[in-house]
């Protein structure tokens, strides 16, 4: 039994992996793979939800599993006033009070805003919001989202879609260490081993999409995800050894000096 | 090599000094293969890249360019296709283009949608599935000016998440008043950027003026619209200089407005009213050489193919270089309602599927097509 529970905005998680929803080749393969990778939580874009035919949305296939937590994202948004209307819409159609907050105003770089972003997490804080910012990796932004009430914060290890791992590594590793609220690496991330060295460094959890979405075999794919979270994890609890950067002098650099006093001679 | 391309001295042409193709318009016939092999692993690629992939030396590589352009399109689009379906307001033009169907010297009978009409082809698309709308008219007119397209655009956006708008240049204050009505991006094709050539192909009419249209994206995005789009239309000049100038556009546009998106299309010249010969036509080979081009040095840039394309192009071409595609247009005004003969349009369509027999085609390459990829929500304008 799992004891190793994740709570995250009032809810308890199981699984430490999150799948974002978009880029797959169909809805089906989306729905297997997200089945695959046991992930109890899971992202949508607002701009891909049809409200008015909910029955042939990517929606369909996701509601169908039984205890799914679906997190509408405000990824379009391109301010803050775009990501709160986008914010409540997404409430109201899912239900969730959950919200991945995403406003990247450049859609090339698709790199997060962070003004914009502590703006619009500000507002929806006391809307009773559980806030999940897609940040960049900047650990006084982290700080400053924490302050404001946010349920966990979400610092990218690379652009989005970029597939270059945990470029933001040490940045990543100032938030972990100052944290009150659970960081969650998002972005990025292109083999299963960047989410176990995430998970290894103390994240509480990974978002992945892309590196399922584009994989050749998607559904094997959120598998060794799966496996990599909980090995990353279970490594982190286990307590790595301290990394030594050299193998210790035989002779001692410190016998010329006198020994220190009370010291047998 | 497979298509023929005019030496640079054959080339009399000239552009404004910050979209001149040159010099790699003059280098790129001397480029080697060993250039197209940096292009192809350059981290980021750059003009001088994409002059390589353009180059005859890039021939060769087809297959592996054709790859490589389909990893990143995967990468930066997932496995999907997003569509969109264009509506002809109206075919009254005051534009004298050589090329086009609707010119203004073509006999034809001419009319503007009256707003009925328009909402009942809005609601016959709508029936369909689309939820991306493309709003088209010649060039400016009294009977489709931008009162009428504010109220077009008005009806438009309450059916269909995203409103685009292919017409004429118009002023900021003019593009204002369409973004605040529910545009949310505008598509205006330069044609070409060489000026002589401009010139000669755009017989009268306030399409003559070059520079009102060049600058015209800008004014768009400085008046609050989130996207344009840009192209030339290939065939009408020399192909490489156009497509380095265009290039260059882009750039320049994604610099000075880094929160607005720039996209691609890749119209070429078909035959239509009017029997016009492309002076510089670009076979498939070429075209499909130019987009992957694109692709690679523009990673993360929107590109869309339409209708006049044939259905084998244009499905060896989905997800391959191209994300996003237009299908079951009709090019003549009302076509929706009442269909009409396929010659009365603007161009002739080669893809005449219907949205299933597409979206089965789409499925059977891997690919997933998407309807709804934005949001009305997202139409908020700055003051």
């Amino acid at each position: 039994m799992n004891t190793d529970i994740f709570s995250l905005g009032g809810q308890s998680f199981s699984s430490r992996l999150f799948l974002g929803t978009g880029k797959f080749a169909n809805s089906d393969l989306m729905a297997r793979s997200l089945m695959a990778s046991g992930a109890q939580l899971v992202t949508v874009a607002l701009r891909r939800f049809n409200r008015e035919t909910p029955a042939d949305d990517l929606c369909a296939p996701l509601l169908k599993i039984p205890g799914l937590c679906l997190v509408p994202n405000t990824s379009g948004a391109r301010n803050a006033e775009e990501a709160v209307q986008a914010a409540l819409l997404g409430r109201e159609l899912t239900g969730s009070s959950f919200v991945k907050l995403e406003i990247h105003p450049n859609p090339h770089h698709l790199l997060p805003d962070p003004i914009e972003t502590y703006e619009a997490a500000r507002r929806l804080v006391p809307l009773g919001f559980q806030v999940l910012p897609y940040i960049p990796a900047d650990p006084v932004l982290a700080k400053r989202l924490e302050d404001l009430g946010c349920a966990a914060v979400m610092p990218l290890g690379a652009p989005i879609g970029s597939g270059r791992g945990l470029a933001t590594l040490d940045m990543i590793r100032i938030i972990l260490a100052d944290s009150r609220i659970p960081v969650i690496v998002d972005a990025g991330l292109r083999a299963p081993s960047d989410a176990a060295q995430a998970m290894e460094m103390g994240c509480s959890a990974v978002l992945v999409n892309s590196a399922i979405a584009a994989a050749g075999e998607p559904v094997e794919m959120a598998v060794a995800f799966a496996e990599a979270v909980c090995a990353g994890r279970r490594a982190f609890r286990a307590g790595l050894m301290e990394r030594s950067a050299s193998a210790s002098a035989t002779s001692p650099l410190t016998a010329f000096l006198s020994p220190p006093a009370g010291a047998d001679a | 090599m497979t298509h023929s391309l005019p030496a640079p001295a054959a080339l009399t042409n000239s552009w404004p000094d910050d979209l001149s193709p040159l010099p790699w318009r003059t280098r790129i016939l001397h480029l080697s293969a060993r250039d197209v092999e940096d292009a192809l692993s350059a981290e980021t690629p750059n003009e001088s890249h994409l002059a390589a992939l353009l180059s005859p030396a890039a021939q060769p590589f087809l297959e592996t360019i054709a790859q490589h352009a389909q990893r990143l399109t995967v990468r930066h689009f997932g496995r999907t296709i997003a569509l969109y379906i264009p509506l002809y307001l109206s075919d009254i033009c005051s534009g004298g283009c050589i090329y086009c169907g609707f010119a203004a010297d073509r006999p034809r009978p001419r009319r503007a949608l009256a707003l009925k009409e328009i909402e009942s082809e809005l609601l016959a698309i709508k029936t369909l599935g689309f939820e991306e709308i493309l709003l088209l008219t010649g060039e400016r007119a009294p009977q489709a000016d931008v009162n009428y397209l504010e109220t077009a655009i008005h009806q438009a956006s309450h059916h269909f998440h995203r409103v685009t708008l292919e017409v004429f240049p118009m002023e900021k204050a003019e593009y204002h008043r369409l973004a605040c009505a529910g545009c949310t991006a505008v598509s205006l094709y330069q044609e070409t950027y060489q000026r002589t050539d401009y010139a000669t192909l755009h017989r009268w009419g306030p399409k003559r003026d070059y520079d009102a249209r060049l600058d015209a994206p800008s004014r768009a995005l400085d008046a609050g619209i989130r996207s344009v789009g840009l192209g030339a239309l290939w065939g009408l000049a020399d192909p490489l200089s156009d497509a380095l100038s265009l290039y260059r556009h882009v750039r320049q546009l994604q610099r000075r407005f880094w929160k607005s998106e720039i996209t691609l299309a890749f119209p070429r010249i078909r035959p239509q009213a009017g029997d016009f010969q492309p002076s510089f036509p670009v076979d498939e080979r070429l075209l499909a050489q130019i987009i992957w081009a694109f692709r690679i040095c523009l990673p993360t840039v929107s590109m869309s193919l339409s209708t006049r394309e044939s259905p084998a192009f244009r499905d060896g071409m989905a997800g391959v270089g191209i994300n996003k595609m237009s299908i079951a247009s009709r090019t003549t005004v009302g076509g929706y309602q009442t269909p009409q003969p396929a010659a009365d349009g603007q161009f002739i369509i080669h893809d005449d599927r219907d949205l299933p027999t597409f979206s089965r085609a789409l499925k059977n390459k891997g690919l997933e097509p998407i309807f709804k990829n934005w949001e009305s929500l997202y139409r908020t304008v700055p003051a």
